[in-house]
């Protein structure tokens, strides 16, 4: 079984990188065979190509919901994602690109995709490499997750 | 598991939001179009080495990160007082034409096509890249995976990974081609030509042999006649990659044409009160509000800003489909902002002939790719990205760190023209308060056009943005609110 783990985010944007943060953290502490760690900045298209060819995509991301506490970890699977129609004006989201790709007869797209959603306070508006507190916090706890899921994945 | 109502792949990095007011007949008083404001990229950047600058702000924007790393390449060649050999200067315009390819591509299939391959009445769940297909065919489908996928090889052969560009350095590039690459991509862009006209056939097929889609192309709520500007070669060619910029009148005549040098010389920028996006706009005409006409220094940038902008095309078939969209819409200029889409195809076909000739070029292979670099100073960078002129400007100390950066995006430079054509067309197309989903694509598609990068117009990264629309009646009480 391969396994891709990303994280997503612009770490020149501060919290919305932390996605960025953990993948590079954790690339120190995970050395199983057959687990990729990686990095990206993109979403929709882009994202599909980088996780095609696996069997799972574990995806570290940030989330802004009024409802959640800022730095709380929660794991969501892609059907959690509401969208069919594109909500971006440049690219397909995740899931319709996932569909399109099925459509084409793509088999090659993960079978398990998880998804760790960190949630901020705001939209990301100013250019800083640091982190808040906050979602520091949550960093060891996204990457204890991520650690027994694969552990899991393994037994 | 609870339902997620933001979708945290695409990111949310701020809400491109349309307010439209009702008058007491429920008819459109006025639109607005507003963006969030993202800051201090100029201090971010202050004291950052120079050549940082093309990796830095190639991961300002995941969309195109081909297009800042250039403009920024370009700026430091100025900055450095550096002049790139030939060679260095071709292998970066054929990176250059595997981002257009690329990001053409997927504008067209997977964000405008819908509106017009699927319908812009259809219901929302279909006006999307598997509308398409159930209507295009699951072969197109295949042909769109295939030749999106190979402009992103042509940009990460000779530049690194597509998303993280790498080989732009001041006073050339860093990888030279081998044989084998020349190979591998002579192969893709001869495919890339054959699919650039066979998405034009499919384009003159379903849109051009459809009188309603020509009749809604060419109606008045679409219609806008600004200035238009793109960057030319020596012969008023569009060149993505270099040249000078060239701004035409309503008749289509040149009304100058300015180096990246000038820009602050030739361009002002308005600021409104309800929104914090800046409008720029021609000083020599100055501002006149959100107006059209030649009284108005409100210009359009992108693909049908470039193809009004330009007396022609460089490569033969494009230039052959540049003459049919003018004489099939009217003539120079074309003012109808849903004519975008068909530019951009004429664009694609002119990127793909473009790298064919320069993958053909005897010179692609040289391994003279590199000069030295001069003293720092201050530079400016101008490209045309995917969607319009895009600038960077350097100022840089004598240790080469950057004192001054400043960007001007393209978004930034259609702002006006792009809030002008929400707003005309929500007053055409918004009558007695009857707004629903159908209705309001409508006013999107005005938007959609420009393929308009707002999360980059504010330096922010365009991972996602919902566009949520709120309709005010005339008391300014929200009466209908839609969130995309």
């Amino acid at each position: 079984m391969k396994t891709i783990v990303l994280g997503i985010g612009n770490p020149l944007l501060g919290d919305d990188g932390v996605g960025v943060h953990i993948a590079r953290q954790l690339r120190t502490r995970i050395s199983q065979p057959g687990v990729t760690i990686d990095e990206s900045y993109t979403g929709g298209m882009n994202l599909l190509d980088l996780i095609r060819g696996y069997d799972r995509a574990i995806l570290i991301d940030t989330i802004h919901k009024k409802d959640e506490n800022v730095g709380s970890v929660n794991r969501y699977d892609l059907s959690d994602l509401p969208t069919i129609h594109s909500c971006n004006p440049h690219d397909t989201s995740l899931s319709e690109a996932i569909m399109f790709a099925k459509q084409l007869g793509d088999d090659h797209i993960p079978t398990e995709i998880i998804i760790y959603g960190i949630s901020l306070q705001d939209h990301c508006r100013v250019f800083t490499e640091q982190l808040s507190h906050a979602v520091q916090h949550a960093i060891p706890k996204t990457i204890d997750l991520i650690i027994s899921d694969l552990e899991s994945m393994n037994n | 598991m609870k339902t997620v109502t933001i979708d945290p792949i695409t990111r949310l990095e701020g809400h491109g939001k349309i307010n439209i007011f009702l008058n007491d007949q429920g008819n459109v008083e006025n639109a607005y179009l507003q963006i969030p404001e993202l800051r201090g990229f100029e201090r971010f950047s202050q004291g950052r080495r120079g050549e940082d600058m093309p990796q830095i702000t190639s991961r300002i924007c995941g969309v195109c990160p081909v297009a800042h790393h250039f403009a920024s390449t370009k700026a430091l060649d100025q900055a450095f007082n550096v002049d790139p050999p030939s060679a260095a200067k071709k292998l970066r315009e054929l990176m250059y034409a595997g981002y257009i390819i690329y990001d053409h591509i997927l504008h067209f299939y997977y964000l405008g096509g819908p509106d017009f391959i699927v319908g812009p009445d259809a219901p929302a769940a279909q006006r999307n890249i598997l509308g398409v297909i159930e209507k295009a065919g699951v072969n197109i489908g295949k042909e769109v995976i295939k030749h999106r996928a190979y402009g992103q090889k042509i940009t990460s052969i000779l530049g690194g990974k597509a998303t993280h560009p790498v080989s732009g350095l001041p006073g050339g590039v860093s990888k030279s081609l081998d044989g084998d690459e020349v190979a591998n991509i002579k192969e893709m862009v001869d495919s890339c030509v054959s699919f650039a006209n066979l998405s034009l056939k499919l384009f003159h097929e379903i849109v051009l042999d459809n009188e309603s889609y020509v009749s809604l192309i060419t109606s008045d709520p679409y219609q806008l006649n600004t200035y238009n500007m793109a960057l030319v070669d020596e012969d008023n060619h569009l060149n993505f990659y270099d040249g000078t910029i060239r701004v035409t009148d309503q008749e289509g005549e040149e009304h100058l044409r300015f180096n990246g040098d000038e820009y602050y010389n030739v361009i002002s920028e308005h600021v409104e009160p309800w929104s914090y996006m800046k409008f720029p706009y021609l000083k020599d005409i100055g501002w006149k509000g959100l107006k059209d006409g030649k009284n108005s220094g409100i210009y359009r940038v992108g693909p049908l800003g470039r193809l009004n902008a330009s007396d022609g095309m460089a490569t033969p078939q494009a230039n052959k489909e540049y003459k049919e969209f003018f004489k099939t819409l009217g003539g120079l200029p074309v003012n109808s902002t849903l004519a975008y889409h068909w530019a951009r195809l004429i664009e694609l076909l002119y990127a793909t002939e473009r790298a064919k000739e320069l993958i053909h070029d005897s010179e692609i292979t040289s391994n003279k790719i590199r000069n030295p670099v001069g003293k720092p100073g201050e530079g400016f960078g101008v490209v045309e990205a995917a969607r319009g002129t895009l600038i960077h400007h350097y100022k840089l100390d004598s240790k080469g760190l950057i004192k001054k950066a400043n960007l001007i995006v393209a978004t930034t430079n259609n702002a006006g023209a792009i809030t002008m054509s929400v707003r005309d067309a929500a007053k055409g197309i918004i009558q007695k308060g009857c707004v629903d989903d159908g209705i309001l694509n409508k006013v999107e598609m005005a938007f959609r056009a420009y393929d308009p990068c707002f999360a980059c117009a504010t330096h922010s990264l365009p991972g996602g943005m919902p566009l949520q629309v709120d309709i005010y009646d005339s008391n300014k009480k929200l009466y209908k609110s839609f969130q995309k």
